[in-house]
């Protein structure tokens, strides 16, 4: 027999707080945060029109990160706390 | 007296280890040396390591990458003791911000790491810098990166189909380690070009596609055989997004580019300079989007962002009228090659 030492880690445990999700997107700000990559803004208007129009959110702004490989950036974030109430983020091409 | 290890342990059978291996998904797809303790301890040994001690913290997957674990994977991946230290400079390349591992790891761009060796330690480790420069043969060259890769995996969590997504990868993602051919060179070396003295060793990590070769048997000098591999490189890689570029320059090129008297600076320049694509191209070939505006014909994009986006080294064997370039990965502002020292 011999003993083998594991080459993996396990992930270390990270307490995730998470804001209750709002009832109705009725009257919200909706933060939109765009990866740079093509099309994604065109994509995102869209989903906020629909959230617009078809969910009564009341206002749309966008956010672009400095490139898709990183998180977005800490003024985007000191700014979605101060002006959205929700937002919608991906990554994807 | 060495420090106790902290890694969970499995005891297996002495004939079952490499297949036990396989099945807990611990390796590349090749048979892997067991880790065991004592192999473990001689590798942390010779880089003189506490098993503790953190190599780098990958942000965005919260991970920090222990000495231990990076020897661990160091022995799996057939490294000798003594090439501990340069498998843990090359993670702190991988790990510095400026890296940004989440792109190059994880990406369906598929980037390997490329890996240059540079200094007294490429020379006592036998790391290849000459024939065959990308190919087999050279222990060190294919177990310094694929412990590397090993890391990525098991430590990191770039799972091929998992979290390591790259739409086709390359077989640079086993191993993609060269030195460079400081000896015979007549250039500065890459790192001292990068701020250090040419006593000190350095591994330089850049998030990589495969080599392209290019072939020029005609030309005299350094501008025909340059002319060539602008031509090439000019549709490469993200022509479009400016990523970096590593150039390695064989031995008939090598000689041929300096006896017309050009160093590393004057083939950036040149390559910088006749690598540019009209916007109307890079339009027309859908390489950036939008439809093509007047002046578009007129207007020139480099291939980079600026010369110093190239890195140039001497590599490769003395013998045939080949070289290569290695577009980077992404956008250079995605992700950029990192030096760093090798501390023994």
């Amino acid at each position: 027999m011999i003993e083998l030492l594991d080459p993996t880690v396990e992930a270390a445990k990270q307490p995730i707080a998470y804001v209750d999700r709002p009832g109705t997107l009725k009257g919200k700000r909706i933060g939109l945060i765009e990866n740079t990559k093509y099309n994604s803004d065109k994509l995102l208007l869209r989903i906020g029109e629909i959230l617009k129009t078809e969910y009564g959110a009341s206002e749309t702004r966008m956010f672009r990160k400095h490139n898709a490989s990183v998180p977005a950036h800490e003024e985007i974030i000191v700014e979605v706390r101060k002006t959205c109430d929700v937002i919608v983020a991906g990554v994807g091409d | 007296m060495a420090v106790a290890l902290t890694s969970k342990r499995y005891r297996v059978d002495d004939v079952d280890a490499g297949e036990f291996c396989f099945q807990q998904g611990w390796t590349d797809g090749l048979p892997v040396v067991p880790p065991t303790e004592d192999r473990v301890t001689m590798m942390l040994a010779a880089a003189r390591l506490d098993p503790k001690q953190e190599i780098a913290f990958i942000t965005n997957r919260s991970v920090s990458v222990t000495a231990e674990k990076v020897a661990i994977n160091a022995v799996m991946a057939g490294c000798r003791p003594e090439y501990m230290a340069v498998v843990v400079a090359a993670v702190q390349g991988i790990g510095d911000p400026a890296w940004s591992y989440h792109g190059p790891g994880t990406s369906t761009g598929g980037a390997a790491v490329l890996t240059i060796i540079n200094g007294p330690i490429a020379r006592e480790l036998d790391i290849n810098s000459g024939d065959n420069l990308f190919g087999p043969g050279w222990r060190a060259n294919l177990a310094i990166g694929r412990a590397l890769r090993l890391v990525m995996r098991n430590v990191c969590g770039s799972l091929p189909g998992l979290l390591d997504r790259g739409t086709l990868g390359h077989p640079g993602k086993l191993s993609y380690v060269i030195a460079e051919n400081e000896v015979e060179s007549p250039w500065t070396p890459l790192h001292v070009e990068r701020g250090f003295r040419p006593d000190q060793s350095t591994v330089t990590v850049m998030a990589a596609e495969a080599p392209h070769q290019f072939y020029n048997q005609l030309s005299p000098d350094a501008e025909g055989v340059l002319t060539t591999l602008a031509d090439s490189m000019k549709h490469s890689g993200g022509a479009g997004r400016q990523p970096q570029y590593v150039v390695t320059l064989a031995g008939e090129h090598m000689r041929t580019i300096a006896g017309s008297g050009w160093g590393k600076k004057e083939i950036r320049q040149f390559l910088f300079e006749n690598t540019r694509n009209t916007i109307a191209h890079l339009k027309r070939t859908h390489r950036i989007p939008g439809e093509i505006q007047p002046g578009d014909e007129a207007k020139l994009r480099p291939i980079i962002a600026e010369p110093d986006d190239i890195l140039v080294i001497a590599a490769g064997g003395r013998a045939g009228s080949f070289s290569s370039f290695i577009p980077g990965w992404g956008g250079a502002r995605s992700s950029l090659a990192t030096t760093k020292e090798v501390k023994r």
